[in-house]
């Protein structure tokens, strides 16, 4: 440049190149100008055509179809499929972070070896290497052979684990995390059976609802598909007519889903089946609502007394009797039961006294009242709790050579008194299919990295399903970033060394499996002449559905008793005088999320801190211990002890403390190793009465000082929070 | 030459083929429906996908540096325990009488009269923040620092938004780069755009659909049917910055589309 310009220059230029721009610029308070191509940014411009391709997203078990938009071949945002009869067109946080799981720069590039268990010193090793390993210790180990898999692992995947299992006698895969023991998965499936005659995820439809009562079912939070929930609640909202539903409440904490709610009702902790019981003695003894009800809920309701009942729950009788009769009113009444109740002592039982209600206003779950049409397609079946310990039970005795691990974190996620660590130590070969060195793969020997979801191919039917069935499609939409292989094409290629797996795995990789099970399927949605046409569709609308929806018949509820009882805690009063409220994180789930910049990042809504994890306590419990926001707290447990920073919050009972899932990683990457701690390690590892799961939601605490102090990292005001501690 | 045969000589168009019309005006409006606001964030992970907005270290939240176009703010009503909290994403208002205009000294807050958008220019932003200081919505975002994306996560980012770089004041555009996308097609195909058609990032991940978008100058658009009812307000109405965000306060509905 050969002659100087200051920027007042520059600007004056800048004013006269821009001259017909320039509306009044000179004369006016408010500047209106229109940009000019000299400071146009790149939002002004149009750079380019983006390609869109159709998967499923894989951040929680649901399978929300989603888009994802390309540019110059990298994947820069994902969105609803607004043809997905799931999501239709939404998503939410997790599922928008999702490209953050695919771009991780924690991500393995290749599969490594652990020589000392828990060293985390790892050596490369090429991929024929690595899958020359499995394929030895697999013909080795034979029918010793075990898998623990997650929920999020792909239904192909499972098929194929479960066909390779079959094929050396050895047992099918156990299916367990903890984010669907969070949600009550299992239970409420259960639960559905025994009232339905069909054991499935309940899915309930609230767009025309009139009432709905939900009895701790964080479903506009984490529980089985909060977009869809989502969905269904804002049409709720805003029926034709002006009709707008009224949502009712029933936690012991003001979780996202109460502070939206009409009602909210702070129960006492694993009151949920007695509320539900009570309501429905009510109900028939009053002779309450629409016809026929009182005579329904006469046949159900359990022998309780109903004042007692109301004081145990810490419901003033006047109320519970204003909500029995509102329930008993409304035409179209739902009743939803939560994950926290499921994971309490007496789970199964609660559930059915809360299914009873819609037994009583005749409105069953969609998706558990239907019988499906037969697929054709494997699907996978979440296992108890109990099965996992039986499985702990077999690799403590040695009867276990090699245990494999896809999608679950059990060294993260079970509790220590589950003695998943102890019983790994017997099993002489653990392989890990982990995209990123977790807390498992670090107890592990062998790790061969599966790809993310947005690099590989699968297939996942829908569930919870809502009234028609769904088959979603998994597609890569990017070249893989990092050396990562498909855990499905590891295992056709193991297979082809065993006769029997051969056998029963003819195809040559997982496309020519896939494609097949797609051949199968039942006319869809949209028109497709070929078998050709019909992959391709498969994968362009994401995947299959009939149109119009399936009217299966609907099944008639069985006869079914309902007890109400409160459930029972472990510690006694005077020792742990607090109930722990464990609940799944709306951003960092049960934990597989705080990998995620994103995730950790954006504010919880409720306490609006980010980064960290917390104790919520009442303002009286605070006041008594002299407790101020940002302490840390030894939280201990008869089943073990943390120490978390205190979070001061009315919304929340006085007997009560509330601690969120999903912190306290050591490993799974530099953004989630090292932040606060993991409530799991207050947990015990005890059943519930019925059923199989793990009575997560049982827990006394007692809460101590430990005189150290933490600043907070919340959005709202810090005004005496920060104070002291060098933040200012 | 005008705006247009620019943008269509961009997309590598001849220039003659422009129609001979002038670029139309909006009044690019959002409503956002408290009632059915549920605070679950979804829309505040897009906008910082969307929009290239870095997310800050844990230190840097403590210092009150957290950035978010557009954040839940959770307030609490009632007294003792019939407290309530309830849920306010907060984002620009896009101010048709801005507080951050009059003040910036380099005219990087300008206003667009014709899209009726409240504009950042990056690249004159010299980080004085007294728009910042000035914006009683706290919604304008300063980068302390440039922003950090590790590894491959810069793969990432939206090649149509630009990163911004430290010391540069920053906030939510209503997703300009989009509205140029459905104006250039809607221009090409040579038809008016579609209510509907312009969605930003918030409001087409919104399960709820609690946000709705639209150009209140079309009487037939989604949002300018529902604006004037008895549960719309603004927040801080009465210090006149005339927002074009508009709430509508939870508790009732205005009925659904049947």
């Amino acid at each position: 440049m050969t002659e100087k310009i200051s920027r007042r220059d520059f600007l004056r230029l800048g004013a006269a190149g821009a001259a017909t721009g320039v509306l009044a610029g000179c004369t006016s308070p408010r500047r209106w100008v229109v940009l000019e191509p000299f400071v146009r940014p790149p939002e002004q411009q149009v750079s380019g055509v983006a390609t869109w391709f159709a998967t499923t997203c894989r951040q929680c078990p649901a399978g929300c179809g989603v888009i994802v938009r390309l540019m110059n071949g990298r994947a820069v945002k994902l969105e609803g499929n607004p043809e997905h009869p799931l999501n239709r067109g939404k998503l939410c946080a997790r599922g928008q972070a999702g490209l953050q799981m695919l771009y991780h720069p924690d991500r393995l590039s290749g599969p490594l070896l652990q020589s000392t268990r828990g060293s985390r010193e790892f050596s490369a090793i090429d991929w024929n290497e690595g899958i020359n390993r499995l394929f030895q210790a697999l013909a080795k180990a034979g029918p010793a052979v075990a898998m623990l898999g997650g929920a999020t692992m792909s239904d192909h995947l499972f098929d194929l684990f479960s066909k390779l299992l079959a094929a050396v006698d050895a047992p099918p895969p156990v299916i367990y995390d903890l984010y669907t023991e969070l949600g009550g998965y299992r239970t409420l499936a259960q639960a559905m059976g025994q009232v339905y005659g069909r054991a499935a995820l309940p899915a309930y439809r609230l767009a025309e609802a009139d009432v709905v009562f939900s009895f701790g079912a964080e479903f506009l939070g984490t529980w089985t598909s909060a977009v869809r929930y989502g969905v269904e609640y804002g049409a709720f909202r805003s029926q034709p007519y002006g009709k707008r539903g009224l949502l009712v409440h029933f936690e012991p904490r003001q979780s996202s889903t109460a502070v939206t709610a009409d009602d909210y009702v702070a129960i006492a902790p694993g009151s949920e089946g007695l509320v539900a019981g009570a309501l429905l003695r009510l109900i028939a003894d009053g002779n309450l609502g629409l016809a026929g009800r009182a005579e329904s809920a006469r046949g159900l309701a359990p022998s309780l007394d109903v004042e007692q009942a109301a004081r145990e729950c810490g419901i003033p009788l006047e109320a519970l009797q204003r909500l029995a009769r509102r329930f008993a009113d409304a035409e179209h009444a739902v009743a939803i039961p939560g994950g926290a109740l499921a994971g309490s002592s007496n789970g199964m039982h609660a559930a059915r006294a809360i299914e009873a209600l819609n037994v009583v206003s005749g409105n069953a779950p969609a998706g558990v009242n239907t019988t499906p049409p037969d697929l054709g397609l494997a699907r996978k079946s979440l296992n108890t709790f109990a099965d996992v310990q039986s499985l702990i039970a077999r690799m403590r005795a040695g009867e276990v050579q090699m245990l494999l691990i896809h999608s679950t974190n059990p060294a993260y996620e079970l509790p220590e008194a589950a003695g998943f660590l102890e019983a790994l130590a017997q099993v002489p070969l653990v392989v890990s299919f982990g995209a990123m060195v977790d807390e498992t793969a670090v107890w592990s020997d062998l790790i061969l990295p599966d790809r993310s979801y947005l690099e590989s191919f699968g297939y996942e039917v829908v569930s919870p399903d809502f009234g028609s069935p769904v088959v979603s499609s998994q597609q890569p939409v990017v070249t893989p970033v990092f050396d990562a292989r498909t855990t499905g094409d590891v295992l056709l290629t193991v297979a082809r060394g065993i006769p029997a797996a051969a056998a029963a795995m003819p195809w040559d990789d997982e496309v020519d499996y896939l494609n097949q099970m797609v051949a199968g399927l039942p006319e869809a949605a949209y028109p497709a002449s070929t078998a050709e046409e019909k992959r391709a569709r498969f994968q362009q609308h994401g995947g299959w559905w009939p149109a119009p929806a399936v009217a299966a018949p609907t099944l008639r509820p069985q006869p079914f008793t309902v007890t109400a009882e409160r459930a029972t805690f472990d510690g006694n009063e005077t020792d742990y005088p607090y109930f722990l409220h464990v609940y799944p994180s709306v951003l960092l789930s049960d934990g597989r999320g705080a990998s995620l910049p994103l995730l950790q990042g954006v504010p919880d809504p409720m306490t609006t801190i980010a980064w960290q994890s917390w104790v919520e306590l009442h303002p009286a419990t605070a006041e008594r211990l002299e407790i101020r926001d940002g302490d840390l707290l030894r939280v201990t447990s008869p089943h073990g002890e943390i120490v978390a920073a205190a979070y001061v919050t009315p919304g929340i009972r006085p007997d009560t403390v509330a601690i969120p899932a999903g912190q306290g990683h050591q490993d799974l990457g530099r953004f989630a190793r090292d932040r606060g701690s993991n409530v799991v390690q207050l947990l015990g590892a005890a059943l519930t009465d019925e059923g199989g799961g793990l009575r997560w939601n049982g827990v006394r605490v007692a809460l101590a000082r430990t005189g150290k102090r933490i600043a907070t990292a919340s959005l709202e005001s810090k005004v005496g929070v920060t104070e002291g501690l060098g933040y200012e | 030459m005008s705006e247009l045969e620019t943008r269509l000589l961009d997309r590598g168009q001849s220039a003659a083929a422009a129609p001979k019309t002038e670029l139309p005006s909006h009044k690019w409006t959002m409503l956002i429906d408290l009632d059915k606001c549920t605070g679950c964030n979804a829309c505040v992970v897009a906008c910082h996908v969307e929009n290239n907005v870095p997310i800050r270290s844990e230190r840097e939240v403590i210092r009150g540096h957290g950035q978010h176009w557009i954040r839940i703010e959770r307030y609490w009503e009632g007294e003792g325990d019939a407290q309530r909290a309830t849920f306010l994403p907060m984002l620009c208002q896009q101010c048709s009488n801005a507080p951050c205009e009059p003040v910036c000294p380099v005219y990087a807050s300008v206003h667009s009269e014709r899209e009726n958008l409240n504009l950042q220019v990056y690249n004159r932003c010299v980080g004085t923040r007294f728009c910042g200081n000035n914006c009683p919505y706290r919604a304008r975002q300063f980068n302390w620092f440039a922003p950090q994306f590790e590894g491959p996560i810069t793969e990432m980012l939206n090649p149509d938004v630009t990163v911004r770089s430290g010391g540069v004041m920053e906030k939510c555009t209503f997703c300009v780069q989009r509205i140029r996308r459905v104006e250039e097609d809607a221009l090409v195909e040579g038809r008016p755009l579609r209510d509907g058609e312009m969605v930003p990032a918030c409001a087409q991940t919104c399960p709820t659909s609690a946000i709705v978008f639209g150009d209140r100058s079309d009487p037939q658009s989604q949002v300018a049917q529902r604006l004037g009812g008895q549960r719309e307000f603004q927040v801080l109405e009465h210090l006149g910055t005339a927002p074009n965000v508009y709430y509508l306060k939870a508790g009732g509905s205005d009925g659904g589309a049947g």
